[in-house]
């Protein structure tokens, strides 16, 4: 075959210098170039050609290998220090470098952290925590003990010795420790919003039936046989290799169809018949949704569950008309039959202001004007602010309620040292040193308080007129 | 229609509003023209929407409210004449001279379509100054009539709950003019917060979302700060606890003398 360029000389044309045809296409660029190394074809090939000075001025640089201090010495001191986080002052002493300052703290301190162990009042004991299995005693023996190895319960159960108490389980103690923390958390009142409430409950779950199971299968998998391990790697094997053959053996199957029957689709296939019932299923569903929709509004569906369909979705624009025109919308509890009577006629916001029960409601008032709160009226009872002032009457409530508990206990303590104190001064003669034992038994809150119920009732006053909530009675 | 009348399940819709009276003390020559000479006191209570109207000297009452209530009946001291005041149109206000302060009792009845029945308020009728304590106290007249107009309003919010379809219609067809939310005006003094008392004065008072949000702020503190104190306390009764436990353990290993 003639080429271009020999048709040309044949026609007699001049050679073509500056412009070049299609058909000749340059050469010189490409060869020019030679690709570097340590870059791929790929990304040569985007920046070569275009750029081909800055790439080819240097290897790419690898990242520098680190300077493992083997030019210059560093000096090194033995120096005694301090561990702050011990609770004696023992000085101990360590090689640090010379460079570090003097005073600088012991890093490790930072680690020593003490576990935020709860602690509970009788009266939340009594009213929550009682447990058929655990007396006081033990549940208070147990919260010690995790206190004392900071919650860490393998040396927790390994110390737990509880004189005249049944022998229990790591489980045992994680579910009772947990079961108390949960319960405390879910009644005491919270200060943060109800999400982070039930996040912090969270962190306390236990599920000591499940941790059981869990415990038995890694046991029955670490207590295998090698001849069950190797069994049950054959029939694993066998397995996959059944799964081929059937595949293997479905397509052919299909092949073989296809050829004599000459049918296209539409096979009698096990996949396609699945396939088949679930859009059966799907229209059915769809059907009940409609169904509902039409029957009712939205808010009653049939069947709650599988119908998302139902469900109005809550859209960015919704809510702006909501907002707009002071909707609110609740889902309504789907078991309660909606009647005549049951319905919650028109009425003034305010008339839904929470009330704190009779018998507090006075010491709640109370409370609540030294804070400047009258809990009786807003001045904006807007649905919001009521729900606050809920939670601002549940947190008074319950203050009021450990006070209560609180002075109760204070008259039991002054009737018991009042009985004591008898008994000391009839037993006096008797043994002369009793009272110095007492006082040094009793000593951090009233001194010497055995002497006479007076004295330690003015005790107590100073610790209730310290508080700024006072008490009233 | 037969839909009109189902219940929107699941929705409740609220109305903002207000309720209160304003009080003006009368001049020598106003009240010589009065038959009643001793009325000292020019009044106007009233139910309006929340929202000020822009530019107008009134606290509330941008929106025509009679869209959904029917009539709003004020019932007056019987020493009036003809004390059950019917309102059955926009403005639903009543205005009077007076010498006294008493509780007015107004009702407010929805149209028709609502379907609910009426919703009763009582307000006090406020003619005399704002204290920082909340006593009443009574100032001479040359007093009070330097001191400008008393505003005694309370914001509420009437809700139906389900409402039925053509009715909930009506009030979505109504835009609510919402409350401001910067303060541009005195706020309106309430005696569940004194501390608004000098907020209050100087001029025809607004109410905005802003209150609601200073509300919700007070509130908050307070429980922070019961909360706080329960803590201690619930310190104070462990410590106690433990000590009586002592105490028992100590009676218990003392001997009786005989």
């Amino acid at each position: 075959m003639a080429s271009a360029a020999d048709v040309r000389s044949i026609l007699s044309l001049p050679e073509p210098s500056a412009v070049a045809g299609p058909s000749q296409p340059k050469k010189q660029a490409a060869v020019s170039t030679r690709k570097p190394e340590g870059i791929s074809r790929e990304l040569y090939s985007l920046i070569g050609p275009s750029a081909p000075s800055l790439v080819t001025l240097s290897k790419p640089q690898l990242k520098q290998k680190p300077n493992l201090g083997g030019g210059s010495k560093v000096k090194w001191e033995y120096r005694a220090f301090k561990n702050s986080a011990r609770q004696d002052s023992l000085e101990l002493r360590h090689w640090v470098k010379a460079s570090t300052p003097a005073d600088e703290e012991y890093p490790f301190v930072k680690y020593n952290v003490s576990s935020n162990v709860f602690t509970y009042s009788q009266d939340e004991y009594t009213r929550f925590l009682e447990d058929k299995e655990w007396s006081k005693e033990e549940t208070d023996y147990l919260f010690q003990v995790a206190r004392d190895y900071d919650v860490r319960w393998f040396i927790v159960h390994d110390r737990y010795d509880f004189p005249g108490g049944t022998p229990r389980t790591v489980d045992d103690l994680k579910d009772r420790y947990y079961s108390v923390c949960r319960k405390l958390v879910r009644n005491r009142p919270w200060e943060g919003d109800e999400t982070s409430k039930s996040q912090l409950i969270l962190t306390y779950h236990f599920d000591k039936e499940r941790e059981l199971t869990r415990k038995k299968y890694i046991l029955s998998l670490e207590n295998r046989t090698p001849e069950q391990i190797a069994e049950e790697e054959a029939l694993f094997i066998e397995v996959k290799r059944i799964e081929q053959n059937e595949r293997r053996f479905r397509k052919e199957r299909d092949e073989l169809l296809r050829t004599i029957a000459g049918i296209e689709s539409g096979l009698p296939d096990i996949v396609e018949d699945e396939g088949l019932m679930n859009l059966a299923i799907d229209t059915k569903k769809k059907k009940r949704g409609s169904m509902a929709m039409d029957i009712d509004s939205p808010s009653t569906p049939i069947v709650p569950a599988p119908t998302p369909i139902v469900k109005r979705p809550q859209t960015a624009k919704n809510a702006a008309f909501d907002a707009a025109n002071c909707i609110i919308r609740t889902d309504p509890p789907a078991t309660i039959p909606v009647t005549k009577a049951a319905h919650q006629p028109a009425h003034l916001r305010s008339y839904k202001l929470p009330v704190p029960k009779a018998a507090v409601a006075p010491k709640i008032t109370a409370a609540l004007a030294e804070l400047g709160i009258s809990h009786s009226r807003l001045v904006m009872p807007t649905r919001d602010n009521i729900m606050q002032l809920e939670a601002l009457l549940e947190a008074t409530t319950s203050l009021v309620d450990t006070k209560r508990v609180v002075d109760k206990i204070g008259y039991d303590i002054r009737i018991l040292k009042s009985r004591l104190g008898m008994r000391e001064s009839q037993g006096a003669e008797g043994h002369p040193d009793a009272m110095d034992v007492d006082e040094g038994e009793v000593g951090d809150d009233g001194r010497a308080q055995s002497v006479t119920s007076a004295r330690s009732a003015r005790n107590r006053k100073q610790v209730r007129t310290a508080s700024k909530l006072e008490y009233r009675y | 229609m037969a839909s009109d009348r189902v219940r929107v399940r699941g929705v409740s819709i609220y109305r903002p509003i207000i309720y209160g009276n304003t009080a003006t003390v009368l001049t020598q020559k106003e009240r010589d023209a009065l038959p009643s000479p001793d009325h000292t006191h020019k009044w106007t209570v009233a139910v309006r929407s929340a929202a000020s109207p822009e530019g107008a000297e009134q606290v509330g009452g941008a929106d025509d409210l009679s869209y959904f209530i029917k009539r709003v009946t004020f019932k007056l001291h019987d020493t009036y004449p003809n004390p059950s005041r019917n309102i059955d149109k926009h403005p639903f206000e009543v205005s009077e001279t007076g010498w006294g302060e008493f509780d007015i009792h107004i009702r407010i009845t929805f149209i028709a379509e609502s379907g609910e029945k009426a919703i009763s308020v009582y307000h006090h009728l406020k003619l005399h100054p704002w204290t920082a304590t909340g006593e009443p106290e009574i100032p001479p007249l040359d007093v009070a009539i330097k001191a400008g107009p008393v505003h005694s309003w309370q914001y509420d919010e009437i809700v139906f709950h389900d409402p039925y379809q053509n009715f909930l219609n009506i009030l979505t067809s109504h835009p609510v003019t919402h409350l401001p939310k910067a303060k541009r005006k005195p706020v309106p003094f309430h005696l569940a917060h004194p501390g608004s008392l000098d907020a209050s004065k100087g001029g025809v008072p607004e109410f905005t979302s802003l209150m609601e949000k200073e509300e919700a702020e007070r509130l908050e503190e307070a429980r922070q700060a019961i909360l706080a104190e329960q803590e201690r306390w619930r310190a104070i009764l462990v410590e106690k606890e433990k000590e009586l436990e002592r105490l028992q353990k100590q009676l218990a290993a003392t001997p009786l003398s005989s």
